[in-house]
């Protein structure tokens, strides 16, 4: 192949397929750099806040909405930037949104796409995928609308008591606006993503591998749990890293439920932990982008960008890793 | 073939005498933004102007009104509606006041309570009262705060009117939009927050609270004895601004018709002519 296109080429000029092969080339060569740009802008950015802080930017200490006003006041009134920055409250209640989510999600998309694939009649199969497939299209806002007319005022009068308002009454409100508001909308978000790559992942198993332990005497929830799903374990993989990115970076919703302060919920606070409030860091980085303008502001929005995109990278990295010691007996997602 | 060259020739020419029509009646689309609570008077107000003057589009983003006032000075957009007054950080640009507004304590209307003094909603927003008993109410329930993040122009002049500068404390529910603290009021029994004149009157399901003894409406905001009152302000670049953005500004600041809006909609006109002689501005 090869030589051939070379003769070609030395002959005269180049056939279309070529050209189109180069087009293409250069199309993903494109691609590539416009990666490696964003990459380097992102944490070209970013730099300042992180060399101000160093560690310290990930750790604890004080209250971050009180120092993000404190840095972009800091340029605007001609002052020496401030950078101090303490992230933690924000990255913890990105992970526990995250975490969270994605567990609950998990388990209940499993149960679903092992129903909808193997068990479920053709007519509910029928109905069932297409408004899975509709759910996984549904714009965030609306969910976050949803959230904050239903769901946040429901918890905040029927799930929350007196009592436990008045025991963190000093520290943090407990309105409803709160961790479970984000995670269990989230888990609505991301589990019929979930579903769809199951399920894709599942029907492919070959028939024969199925059938094979159906001929042995084991029943059908037993050979599909054994067979079905082991065999579809890269595909599970798969789909739980394309949710866990989509709730990294889920950020209008979460603004609108988890209530706005950078509070870390607290796991010692009991029950309690479930209805605090927090603020993931897409959600911060929204509602403090309108202080863009201000430089030291800049860098520090920049480096909470930077953050997510480490993660997203390192997530993808993580799906891929795990999807290796599956591959040689899994069917390929 | 020719015919269908012809037809796109024609359809090409038909969209830019589209395009380049209006921008010769030098008349293009003006953006603004800025506050959040002064969005629902903008779509008022530029509704009734497209009568007074049809080759203006007005389009606002309501981004909240500190980030308003850099679109203006970054050249993004012609004008910007703010609700504090200007800082140091506002650096060539002209504010003038358009109409006066008030800033509202507002409750849930399930909620006895009708008076605040401001260093008790002082006490509430730091943290220091968490309890509704401590405020004369019959709620035996501990207050759920709400307010608005760092970056509006409503937690700027509420910072400096009532927190005397200090930050609102972590038991605050920060909420992105005015009209978002409106629904968590109305939802919420034990929720006390801030918001516009216009996003707390009739129809937003929550209660206005007295303060001082002063009641947030027209009347005790035009005699500034309310101790929120505050102006609502038109934001343009100190130099050369958008003349249509001008205009706009001119007519709501001083036009009788201008006047009737705001109070209409829930504002107090400050500037307005009070003719035709026959009917005098509202004043009520």
């Amino acid at each position: 192949m090869a030589l051939a296109s070379r003769t070609h080429r030395a002959s005269r000029g180049l056939l279309p397929d070529q050209r189109a092969e180069l087009m293409l080339g250069a199309l993903v060569c494109a691609v590539l750099l416009f990666v490696l740009l964003l990459v380097v802008f992102v944490f070209k950015e970013a730099w300042p806040s992180f060399d101000h802080n160093g560690f310290g930017w990930f750790g604890p200490g004080g209250n971050p909405d009180q120092q993000v006003q404190e840095i972009y006041t800091s340029a605007n009134l001609l002052r020496r930037p401030v950078y101090t920055f303490h992230a933690w409250p924000i990255i913890w209640g990105t992970l526990l949104t995250t975490l969270g989510a994605v567990t609950l999600s998990f388990v209940s998309a499993l149960f679903v796409s092992v129903f909808v694939v193997e068990f479920a009649p053709e007519a509910i199969k029928r109905i069932l995928e297409p408004v899975v497939r509709l759910l996984a299209s549904v714009p965030s806002v609306i969910f976050g609308l949803l959230g904050v007319l239903i769901l946040v005022p429901f918890i905040g009068n029927h799930v929350i008591t007196d009592g436990n308002r008045r025991s963190v009454a000093y520290i943090v409100s407990l309105s409803g606006y709160s961790l479970l508001a984000g995670v269990l909308i989230l888990s609505l978000m991301i589990a019929p993503l979930m579903i769809a790559v199951f399920s894709d992942g599942l029907r492919a198993v070959p028939r024969g591998w199925l059938e094979g332990s159906l001929g042995l005497g084991i029943n059908r929830w037993r050979t599909f749990w054994k067979i079905g799903v082991r065999t579809a374990r890269p595909a599970l993989v798969a789909g739980t890293v394309l949710a866990t990115a989509r709730a990294l970076g889920e950020t209008v919703m979460l603004a609108m439920v988890t209530g706005g302060v950078s509070f870390a919920p607290n796991p010692a606070d009991g029950l309690i932990f479930f209805v605090e409030p927090t603020r993931p860091l897409a959600a911060t980085i929204l509602q403090t982008a309108e202080e863009l303008t201000s430089e030291p502001m800049r860098h520090t929005i920049f480096a909470m960008a930077a953050v997510l995109l480490f993660s997203a990278a390192m997530l993808s990295l993580a799906g891929w890793a795990a999807k290796q010691p599956m591959k040689r007996y899994g069917v390929r997602a | 073939m020719a015919r269908r060259t012809k037809a796109i020739l024609g359809g090409l020419m038909l969209l830019a005498v589209l395009i380049a029509g209006p921008a010769s009646a030098q008349a293009a689309t003006v953006f603004g933004s800025g506050s959040s609570a002064m969005q629902p008077y903008f779509e008022v107000l530029a509704a009734a102007y497209k009568k007074v003057d049809p080759s203006t589009k007005l389009v606002y983003t309501a981004n909240n009104g500190n980030a308003g006032a850099k679109d203006v000075q970054d050249g993004k957009s012609a004008f910007a509606f703010q609700t504090r007054p200007p800082l140091p950080s506002d650096s060539g640009l002209s504010y003038s006041k358009l109409f006066l507004d008030g800033l509202c304590v507002a409750v849930n209307p399930g909620n006895v309570l009708n008076n605040l003094k401001i260093s008790q909603v002082r006490d509430v927003f730091l943290g220091n009262v968490t309890e509704w008993q401590a405020l004369g109410s019959n709620l035996r329930s501990p207050i759920s705060a709400f307010g608005r993040n760092s970056t509006a122009g409503l937690y700027t002049f509420f910072q400096s009117a009532v927190l005397g500068g200090l930050t609102q404390a972590t038991n605050v529910t920060q909420l992105d939009k005015d009209g978002e603290v409106a629904v968590a009021l109305s939802r919420n029994p034990a929720g006390i927050g801030y918001v516009g004149l216009a996003n707390s009157g009739p129809g937003s399901g929550v209660k206005r609270l007295k303060l001082e003894g002063q009641p947030c409406q027209a009347s005790a905001i035009k005699t500034l004895k309310y101790p929120l009152s505050r102006y609502g302000w038109i934001v343009l670049p100190a130099s050369k601004p958008n003349k249509a953005a001008t205009r706009f500004g001119d007519w709501i600041r001083t036009s009788y018709a201008a006047g009737k809006i705001i109070a209409k909609a829930g504002a107090v006109p400050a500037f307005n002519a009070k003719h035709p002689p026959k009917k005098k501005a509202k004043k009520k």
